[in-house]
């Protein structure tokens, strides 16, 4: 094989060889896609075992879609239906929420709300067209600590209508877990600290289900890499040792190509980042993965380990293209309608400030948006915090009140980031979660054109259950 | 960075104390830290003030640490400390930890649940006496230890 070809042959070939890839088991699809028409799936939810920390250790007792960790890939079309039979196996009731795709409430997957949950034995078939092409996942939206904690989680992927650019398609699910010596998931779910502080932070993380030593990539490859945080709580910073990662993507969401800032990729709770890696490595060496995110505990994720062959080509490639465009209404910043959110709760809540303060008992600690807690999953009654006008823009000021970081989630939509502590952000992406730091504010703005009761919560999940969870009526 | 700031709190509710510290052998101790949680820093440098060597390490797994160490969820503090063989959690006062490693119970150590305020390393006002609790690996209840 010649060692060096033109790059837009090679583009080309590495195209249909890209699809093959995934679709030979690098990574677990829906059971039942290859004998059902495209567009239909099937995810049997269930308890299971699964080899996260390596062959050393017994087998960890987990929770999970399709018997794998993570759930099999969902792979649709944009604009082309999808439908996806959900089994529940497990002992306790469920739902599955679509993270971040804009589709009807009543297939949203909050329980009480836009669906009753799935009872034991039960089954309930979701159906929806997602509108836009990115990088989204699925996890349950009841008992959400311990089925998400427990493994419950998978990634939607949303093709574009043509292909992009690439040599290789990669995901890379990141999910921590709080194991035992002996690799089983530690109990004390909702244990109070958790709930006051950080939330349930693992000491352990895994790359698509296990620990990685690395991660085989070949010189002079582009890699279209999609970054999926599925932990609980924790809250990564990657950089990627040597390398120049483009981020292409957040949330889903297209956006102008740019590097991050300080090479740092802050990757919270839920949210995604699709990246463009140029592979300017040196064959037959390894680069750190690293996350140094948590003061003091810094550690590398994985390594990118070059092949011991010749780069695949010998010209750096162009600057990629933006990916195309999704359909989200922009928002009318001049006539949009204006909220404050404040965050409030949490340990050392305030110093005499607003919030919860310092408190002598934890097991009262709790959190609030503008003073109101809503604790749990979701239920039927809740009454929502603000009503929206349909079709009217909302300009939302998230306002951290705590000590604490918070990715603020809003369901059904996706928003316009504008600006933090005042100050314009560049390129004001879209988002459908957003980092919200300590004492900093955030603006956010969106067209409310989803009609339905929409969850806006702190996907720190123990944050979530202990009161930072608002409705939102968009009518 | 924002963090910083809540230091500051911390710190100055560490000073006082320090003035009335009297020198001695200095004490070893490993305090388990939150990574996000500054108040923790503000404790260890009340006993560096009162004589203590702390070496701090920052953790995500302080539920654990803080259980497997036999103090019970609803009486856990915010960092846990080992010294001279017991545990220590929470913002417990010098005067307790040093009246704990003279007398020498057989306990597994103690601690002062939660994060009152005006504790060692805490803002604000004391207003309350601060009710130390003895804990053990045995599971029985906790008893209270001393009130300061």
């Amino acid at each position: 094989m010649s060692a060096i070809v033109g790059a837009a042959t090679c583009r080309r070939s590495f195209l249909v060889g890209a699809a093959g890839l995934l679709v030979a088991g690098t990574f677990p699809r829906a059971s039942a896609e290859s004998s059902k028409p495209p567009g239909q799936f099937a995810l049997t939810a269930a308890k299971g075992r699964a080899s996260l920390v390596g062959k050393a250790h017994p087998a960890t007792g987990v929770w999970c879609y399709g018997g794998t960790i993570p759930g099999p890939i969902i792979r649709a079309r944009q604009g082309e239906p999808i439908r996806i039979v959900v089994d529940n196996n497990l002992s306790e009731e469920t739902t599955v929420h679509w993270h971040g795709i804009r589709l009807p409430i009543g297939m949203d997957g909050v329980p009480g709300i836009s669906q009753p949950p799935i009872a034991p034995g039960q089954r309930f078939t979701y159906e929806f067209t997602p509108p836009d092409a990115g990088t989204f996942w699925y996890h349950p939206h009841a008992d959400s600590l311990q089925q998400l904690g427990r493994g419950m989680a998978g990634a939607l992927i949303v093709d574009e209508p043509g292909p992009i650019a690439v040599d290789r398609d990669v995901l890379w699910m990141l999910t921590d877990w709080r194991l035992t010596a002996d690799a089983q998931i530690a109990s004390g779910f909702g244990n109070s600290m958790d709930a006051a502080m950080s939330g349930r932070v693992g000491n352990t993380v895994t790359v698509n289900g296990a620990v990685s030593k690395e991660e085989r990539v070949r010189a002079g490859e582009r890699v279209r890499l999609r970054l999926v945080n599925s932990s609980l709580a924790r809250i990564m910073a990657l950089r990627f040792e040597q390398h120049r990662p483009l981020i292409i993507a957040i949330d889903g969401q297209p956006c102008d190509p740019h590097e991050p800032d300080g090479g740092r990729l802050l990757l919270g709770p839920a949210m995604r980042i699709d990246l463009l890696l140029d592979m300017q490595g040196k064959p037959g060496r390894r680069y750190r993965v690293i996350d140094d995110f948590y003061d003091g505990l810094a550690y590398w994720v994985t390594k990118l380990a070059y092949e011991d062959k010749p780069p695949l080509r010998a010209h750096s490639l162009d600057p990629p293209p933006a990916l195309p465009r999704n359909p989200v209404p922009e928002p009318d910043v001049t006539t949009a309608q204006r909220q404050e959110l404040r965050l409030q709760g949490g340990m050392m809540g305030g110093g005499g400030m607003a919030g919860m303060g310092g408190m002598s008992d934890m097991s009262h600690a709790a959190w609030a948006i503008n003073g109101t807690s809503m604790t749990g999953d979701g239920h039927a009654g809740m009454a929502p915090l603000l009503t929206l006008q349909l079709g009217r823009s909302y300009l939302f000021t998230l306002r951290n009140d705590t000590a604490w970081w918070h990715p603020m989630h809003l369901h059904g939509h996706s928003f316009r980031v504008l600006s933090r502590n005042g100050r314009p952000v560049p390129r004001q992406q879209w988002a459908d979660t957003v980092l919200v730091p300590p004492r900093e504010t955030v603006d956010i703005a969106f067209v409310a054109d989803n009609p339905g009761d929409w969850m806006l919560h702190c996907h720190v999940t123990d944050h979530q259950v202990s009161g930072m969870m608002a409705i939102l009526r968009i009518v | 960075m924002k963090r910083r700031t809540f230091c500051i709190g911390c710190l100055l509710a560490a000073i006082s104390p320090a003035l009335s510290a009297v020198a001695a052998e200095p004490i070893r101790a490993t305090l388990y830290k939150n990574p996000q949680c500054t108040c923790c820093e503000g404790y260890a440098t009340y006993l560096r003030s009162n004589g203590f060597e702390v070496d701090v390490r920052p953790t995500n797994d302080l539920n654990q640490i803080s259980q497997k160490a036999g103090v019970p969820e609803k009486y856990q503090g915010c960092h846990t400390m080992f010294v001279g063989g017991y545990v220590v959690d929470g913002h417990v006062p010098v005067e307790t930890v040093r009246k704990l490693l003279s007398e020498r119970p057989k306990i597994a150590g103690i601690t002062l649940p939660g994060m009152p305020i005006g504790s060692p390393g805490m803002y604000g006002k004391k207003t309350q006496p601060f009710v130390i609790y003895a804990v053990t690996k045995d599971g029985k209840a906790p008893t209270v230890y001393a009130e300061v």
